[in-house]
């Protein structure tokens, strides 16, 4: 599944990384703790956090993420918003609590291991 | 809590810094706490002293981005704190970091002794000061008394090692109460 297709089936916004969409992932990581993050998220996961800091978009390239869903109508920095675009790092936006997000993920196929 | 100062003093030992105090204060009453780290590194300029709070600076060359200070000022902030970097060229850098102790959001301070333990052994050559203050007890080590103790015999020397350990584990319990 493409970036694309998952944020017109879940309703999500994309708002960062436009160019980017296209990209297919098959995986997921739900996480708030950034450092948990940088241990355990794997490169080409979503990852779907309630955090808006930029630091966001720096783990999100270190850890060569596909994408970031920000949760629960969460709106990011400003300056998020501007290093996830200088980095093409696709944001997505979505009105439903992480629990709901992974849900729906899950049931598309995307897997949280493997 | 104790990540994020080894963090942060590993980029006092990459600024080249010989001497490291920590200062760690916890006033219960006015619920603030702060980490305060001094170096007399090689300190930084105005313009790198603002960099060094964004996540895509960094000195290293193997990555492109560093997180230590963002991390800690992140983390400040979430408690309503704040983190202050103070530093000037050639005499060394500040970091103080302030926490709502009692913020639910607030990391919790965790193994200290891991910490001190991990600096003073990788870096014997460094004199490394600590001193933590809570509920008007504390606790404090200064390495260069501990150097002047030991004489001859290295700071990192495996017999030294149990001894140094067991000293910062009681001192930092007997803060517990």
């Amino acid at each position: 599944m493409t970036l694309r297709e998952a944020a017109e089936k879940m309703g999500m916004k994309p708002v960062s990384g436009l160019s980017r969409l296209s990209r297919e992932f098959t995986r997921g990581y739900v996480s708030d703790l950034l450092s948990d993050v940088m241990a355990n998220a794997k490169a080409g996961d979503v990852w779907v956090t309630l955090q808006v800091h930029q630091n966001i978009v720096a783990v999100a390239a270190l850890k060569e993420l596909a994408a970031i869903i920000l949760i629960g109508g969460r709106q990011p920095e400003r300056q998020t918003l501007a290093k996830a675009e200088e980095e093409n790092i696709p944001i997505l936006l979505s009105e439903l609590p992480a629990f709901e997000v992974a849900g729906r993920l899950y049931q598309m196929g995307i897997l949280g291991k493997g | 809590m104790s990540l994020h100062i080894l963090d942060i003093v590993e980029n006092s030992l990459a600024a080249g810094a010989r001497k490291v105090e920590i200062r760690i204060e916890e006033d219960l009453p006015a619920d603030r706490m702060m980490v305060e780290i001094m170096d007399d590194g090689c300190g930084m300029d105005e313009e790198m002293a603002q960099k060094a709070l964004d996540p895509f600076f960094t000195t290293k060359t193997v990555r492109r981005v560093g997180l230590g200070l963002p991390l800690l000022a992140e983390a400040c902030r979430m408690t309503g704190g704040e983190l202050c970097l103070q530093s000037c060229p050639g005499k060394g850098t500040t970091v103080r970091a302030t926490f709502q102790c009692s913020h639910i959001d607030r990391k919790p301070l965790g193994p200290m002794t891991d910490t001190l333990m991990t600096l003073i052994i990788g870096h014997p050559e460094v004199d490394l000061i600590y001193e933590h203050r809570k509920d008007g007890r504390s606790f404090s080590l200064d390495t260069r008394e501990i150097k002047s103790d030991l004489g001859e015999i290295p700071l990192n020397a495996p017999e030294v090692f149990s001894t140094l350990r067991a000293l910062i584990q009681s001192g930092l319990n007997e803060l517990e109460g």
